[in-house]
């Protein structure tokens, strides 16, 4: 120690005394990633944002995402339906297969799907039928106490009902609104939107699939992908929103159509048709830029015995990549296709549209006698990128994701024993992570905590709304 | 939405009463004969574009093709489910037959533990259908607390 206690000297500090030191004294990256961010420990860290508080009149996938995700990160979110019906997309899907009940005290035969599952995870339930003048005063009471509400309702229905964005701003002007809906204001302002709706109209499914010389039609996905995805960039235009209430003091309207969306993700197609005229087309399992680089099918399935069709007849397809001249060089030495490397050594030449029909129908000939695996092993073992196309079952047994904690299951307070991904498949953070709490609750599960506990509303008062069916 | 023949036939004195609903994608732009899944009365139909042009005209004649699916709503909705040979139409991509028509209940997930997957469960007992934070399975369902147990016992209660 120094002699002089006020001197500071860095032998006597804890830690690494050289740069040297720290250097040795510095964990394997892996390490640090498991003692960092610790998959199962989340509930020991705090919840970024935390304080915020958000209204969701929403329903089904789309706008409830913008909102689950606000949830998953710590917000307080008090999720609003229909009395005694709750969200539709309770009642969807997956038709007669899974539900968890009960849905609400009178229906104690229905359930809600797991449809449902992680687009509103973490929040409080009430009912309301706000568009009664009666329930006008708790509305907008709420609305003072809040930050945000999302609406899915059509553009305008909310503005009939007094409660939109022109309305609300007087009450609360440091209120964030957000509109998520179909088309939005505009020629075509009337259509409601679905998902594929999504798809279709804003020009992803008319690049999705296989060309039609292939046999091929114009494809949506199977899931409600542009759902999800339209729901996270609603909470990014949150996100931004709150962050600018803190410089303003204001609030911000969002209007936010799902039907322009999916555009995003369309990558250069629109700029290439102002640049060149040229309409993309479709490539499905190939890449249009590079070659090898694809999903190829095998001839034999990699489960053959067993009863599930998914396992038995689709576990057969293989993503290939090997582009690179070397890696195709490669590839064509492994599987017999020397000629087709003479022919394709450029990689400029193998990318056009004829030289690729011709590779990966090569390719598929050589894999017709291979099960997936097979394929996958002898690719694998030379060198190249090659991984099978896992369906759910071979997800939920990938030993990765279980060790990152990206899917696992939830002891949820109400349901039980639920396998979930979640946020915990939307990337990690270390010192404040998404977490999930409960999937969902029953129908008006909160109502007294919202209704009594917050606004102050005497229970009688509660009770006669419930029997009147206002909530 | 798809467009419905209510059929009104009367048939001993008592009206059919059988709605049977047209699916879209095969009616959309349709001329043709169809019949109803409960009496078999053929109904005459002309849709353009979704909309009914002509018709339901009862007609004597054969059916081109029949219903999807029919119920009858004031009767408790008694129906006839996809792919009633004479009465709905087959439709090759039927569900398993273990999904048709009845919820599978669950009392466990794959590893082995309790969810509330059956049903009718208890109240909440709440005001207001208002719910508690916990589910006290040993409480409110001795029976599943029991088999859980017994699950656990003989070691088929797993982590994965």
């Amino acid at each position: 120690m120094a002699k002089d206690m006020r001197e500071t000297r860095i032998e006597d500090l804890p830690g690494p005394k050289s740069k040297g030191e720290l250097e040795e004294m510095k964990m394997p990256y892996e390490e640090y990633c498991r003692a960092t961010f610790d998959p199962g420990n989340e509930h020991a860290k705090p919840e970024p944002l935390r304080g915020v508080r958000w209204m969701s009149t929403t329903m089904y996938i789309f706008t409830p995402h913008s909102v689950s995700n606000l949830a998953e990160l710590g917000a307080e979110v008090v999720k609003v339906e229909m009395p005694r019906m709750g969200d539709p997309m309770r009642h969807t899907s997956p038709f007669n297969e899974c539900y968890l009940y009960p849905l609400h005290d009178t229906r104690p035969m229905t359930g809600t799907g797991l449809g449902f599952l992680n687009a509103n995870p973490n929040e409080y339930y009430i009912t309301m039928d706000y568009h009664l003048d009666e329930m006008k005063e708790a509305f907008y009471r709420l609305v003072k106490m809040f930050d945000g509400l999302t609406e899915c309702y059509r553009p305008g229905t909310f503005d009939k009902w007094k409660q939109s964005y022109i309305y609300l701003q007087e009450l609360n002007p440091r209120f964030i609104y957000v509109w998520g809906g179909g088309f939005g204001y505009g020629p075509k302002v009337f259509g409601g939107s679905y998902d594929i709706l999504g798809q279709a109209h804003a020009g992803l499914a008319s690049v999705t699939g296989m060309h039609e010389f292939m046999g091929g039609h114009a494809a949506k996905h199977s899931n409600w992908c542009i759902d999800w995805y339209s729901g996270t960039q609603i909470t990014f235009g949150i996100l931004a929103a709150i962050h600018w209430r803190e410089t303003t003091g204001l609030g911000t309207m969002i209007e936010f159509s799902q039907v322009q969306a999916a555009t995003r993700c369309l990558g250069y197609a629109a700029p290439m048709y102002g640049r060149f005229g040229i309409v993309r087309q479709r490539w499905g399992n190939w890449d249009t830029q590079l070659c090898a680089h694809g999903i190829i099918l095998c001839g034999k399935s990699d489960f053959p015995d067993v009863p599930n069709p998914q396992d038995k007849h689709d576990a057969r397809y293989v993503m290939v990549s090997a582009f690179q001249d070397e890696d195709f060089k490669e590839l064509c030495a492994i599987t017999g296709m020397k000629d087709l490397y003479d022919k394709y050594k450029v990689h400029k030449d193998r990318a056009e549209g004829e030289a690729q029909v011709e590779i990966y129908a090569a390719l598929e000939r050589w894999a017709e006698d291979k099960s997936r695996s097979e394929v996958v092993k002898i690719l694998q073992d030379a060198g190249l990128l090659a991984e099978p196309v896992m369906n759910d079952r071979e997800v939920y047994e990938s030993e990765h994701f279980r060790q990152r904690g990206s899917i696992r299951y939830l002891d949820d307070p109400i349901f039980g024993d639920v396998l979930t991904h979640s946020g915990y498949a939307s990337g990690m953070m270390s010192k404040s992570p998404r977490r999930q709490n409960w999937i969902w609750r029953p129908v008006g599960a909160d109502n007294v905590k919202i209704y009594h506990e917050l606004l102050g509303y005497p229970t009688s008062t509660v009770e006669e709304w419930y029997n009147k069916s206002w909530i | 939405m798809c467009d419905i023949i209510w059929c009104k036939k009367e048939i001993n004195g008592k009206k059919c009463n059988t709605v049977n609903y047209l699916d879209p994608y095969c009616f959309w732009n349709w001329e043709g004969k169809v019949n109803c899944a409960e009496c078999k009365t053929v109904y005459y139909i002309h849709m353009i574009q979704g909309f009914m042009y002509r018709g339901p005209e009862e007609v004597n004649e054969k059916p081109d093709t029949s219903p999807l699916y029919a119920d009858k709503p004031l009767e408790g909705y008694r129906n006839y489910l996809p792919g009633i040979e004479g009465r709905t139409r087959p439709y090759q991509c039927l569900p398993r037959d273990i999904y048709l028509g009845v919820a599978d209940m669950v009392k466990f997930s794959a590893r082995g533990r309790p969810v509330r997957g059956w049903r009718p469960q208890p109240p909440s007992a709440g005001i207001a259908g208002s719910f508690g934070f916990e589910w006290d399975i040993q409480k409110l369902t001795p029976e599943v607390w029991e088999e859980y147990q017994q699950k656990l016992a003989k070691g088929e209660v797993s982590e994965w």
